[in-house]
């Protein structure tokens, strides 16, 4: 049986700019978590928050998540303080399969760059090699860029404004790579929606498996209130589209089912 | 011992706890977190004749203590509910209520010819005269009492299984409707669908909805609730199934006390997911607590002020 837990703050770090690292303690969801799922978690307001899990200690039971403040409940949440007590759901969600994935080229934008962390460390210790390319806007946007070249065979960093690794953003990054860097790698990206547009047009023309996380709105996290939909493909001619849950379907997904 | 069991026409429910249509698709997700044989019942998604893909997003705005949405019906249809989804209800060990949604009269009649036979094993057949999220039937005929009145009427004499209407609280006179559901042959009136509203992005000037507008739900819709229920109980005879913002067990108790013989919980579910089996535990505290024998004693004990 799944339930809701009833968990504690363990610690925070702020990262950069209105971004925060938080750690809570749940054995439960540590040892089963996937990279690419998320959890929900209640704050002040009356809905709960989704948030792709970035990190999982399953010796001590923990996990953390990245916290960028959005709004008025993201911003509640990382004021919390040690100790305070959240209403968690999950893990949830469909994550990033690694079933076959020879090497990965994980892309990541803004709070993108939480799951594919946890990709990066996954993926080390299957012996998968990963190739991470993370844009920010500045330098001073940038967060966990010293983690990342420690977890990733080779680690790539834009900025807009050019103040930190190559100026431009992630499809300037993704010039750079070599043939044999591209040969046979599934590309995970996450991220704003037209990053991740262009990143999979950009893996599309060059045959390359491509999975993307998709971000929504949610209520439940758990597929029951259908708010958080995205369209997909047809899987017959009896339909145009369909409209799947991204709590559940999702929220990664084949880029190739997607109509952005 | 105390009876939690209630009586909705011809239909026992093991208590008067139920799960609302459209917060529990058809139990699927919720059976990972609720043992529904501890529950009422359970009322399915929104059925309509074909499958629908409902309405784009963004679907969903959060609003003081409560939530609108704008789904518009999403659903697999009547013959994939019937071929996939209610074989897996069955296996819940609760009371099936199947909830329909017509875009028109012919809509309505042939889902409730096709659901109401005998042979389909399902309890009740909840009609949906008041979902907000789409252009044509529903809302439009839970609107008018003439429209509710022909309707039912119509549907009373395709089948014998329990008929419960839903009502919409987007009407002026809410008991002028209940009393026609009542007089067209209903078994009870399910009080209330949510109540339509706008949630407003200042920074885009435009409706957070995408849909515009949407059905505002949760504990913000209590209060109204609670006043139709305990309206319409002093004009109708027929049970009333109370809706809207139930949260706790003393939600329960004053959904009763205003008139309600059952509940259906809903956004709550969204929120905490195995929430209705602890409203049973904690209604069934609440009657040892204060000699309640039987919780059906509670129906309609309000006393209004003179």
């Amino acid at each position: 049986m799944e339930k809701e837990y009833s968990i504690s703050l363990l610690s925070k770090k702020t990262l950069a700019k209105e971004n925060v690292m938080m750690t809570f303690q749940c054995q439960e969801i540590a040892k089963r978590a996937m990279p690419g799922q998320f959890v929900n978690i209640s704050c002040d307001h009356f809905l709960k928050r989704p948030f792709g899990i970035c990190e999982v200690d399953s010796i001590n039971g923990t996990f953390s998540i990245g916290v960028r403040v959005v709004g008025d409940g993201t911003r509640e949440i990382t004021l919390a303080e040690i100790g305070d007590v959240f209403d968690v759901l999950g893990p949830l969600g469909n994550g990033f399969s690694f079933e076959g994935v020879k090497k990965i080229i994980a892309v990541g934008g803004g709070t993108g760059i939480y799951p594919l962390y946890f990709v990066l460390a996954y993926a080390k210790r299957l012996g998968i090699p990963v190739t991470c390319i993370n844009g920010f806007r500045s330098r001073e946007d940038a967060f966990l860029t010293e983690e990342c070249k420690k977890l990733a065979t080779r680690a790539l960093f834009s900025t807009d404004s050019g103040d930190y690794g190559i100026k431009g953003n992630v499809m300037d990054a993704l010039a750079q790579l070599s043939e044999d860097e591209l040969s046979e790698a599934t590309v995970f990206v996450v991220g704003p929606e037209i990053m991740m547009k262009k990143v999979s047009v950009w893996a599309m023309e060059r045959s390359l498996s491509c999975k993307v996380s998709q971000e929504r709105k949610m209520a439940c996290g758990i597929g029951i209130c259908l708010v958080c939909i995205c369209k997909v493909k047809a899987r017959d001619e009896s339909a145009e589209f369909h409209h799947v849950r991204c709590c559940k379907e999702g929220p990664v997904m084949d880029a190739k089912e997607v109509i952005w | 011992m105390v009876d939690l069991s209630v009586r909705i026409g011809d239909l026992t429910l093991k208590n008067p706890i139920t799960l609302a249509s459209g917060t529990c698709g058809f139990g699927r997700e919720l059976a990972s977190y609720v043992d529904f044989a501890n529950i009422g019942g359970i009322c399915s998604k929104g059925l309509t004749l074909l499958p629908r893909e409902g309405n784009p997003g963004c679907r969903v705005a959060e609003t003081p203590s409560g939530m609108l949405n704008s789904v518009g019906l999403q659903n697999p249809g009547i013959q994939a509910f019937l071929e996939d989804e209610l074989p897996f209800m069955q296996t819940l060990g609760t009371s099936i209520i199947a909830n329909v949604a017509g875009h028109s009269t012919d809509d309505y009649i042939e889902m409730v010819t096709r659901l109401g036979g005998d042979e389909v094993e399902i309890d009740a057949i909840e009609l949906n005269l008041s979902c907000p999220n789409v252009k044509e039937g529903c809302m439009t005929i839970g609107a008018s009492e003439k429209a509710i009145f022909d309707l039912v009427s119509i549907l009373r004499k395709r089948t014998k299984k329990p008929l419960w209407v839903k009502l919409t609280p987007n009407v002026t006179s809410i008991s002028q409707m209940a009393l026609a559901a009542e007089s067209a042959g209903a078994d009870s009136v399910v009080l209330i669908n949510t109540l339509l509203g706008m949630a407003i992005d200042i920074k885009t000037r435009r409706p957070i909805l995408r849909n515009n507008t949407g059905g505002l739900s949760g504990p913000a819709i209590k209060p109204i609730a609670l006043r139709m229920i305990s309206e319409c109980y002093q004009v109708i005879s027929i049970p009333i199934i109370g809706v809207g913002g139930i949260m706790t067990a003393s939600d329960v108790v004053e959904y009763m006390l205003a008139g309600a013989t059952a509940v259906e919980v809903g956004t709550a579910s969204l929120l905490h997911p195995g929430i209705c089996e602890k409203l049973v535990d904690d209604l069934k505290t609440y009657a040892e607590a204060n000699a309640i024998s039987d919780i059906k004693d509670l129906t309609g004990e309000l006393k209004l002020w003179e």
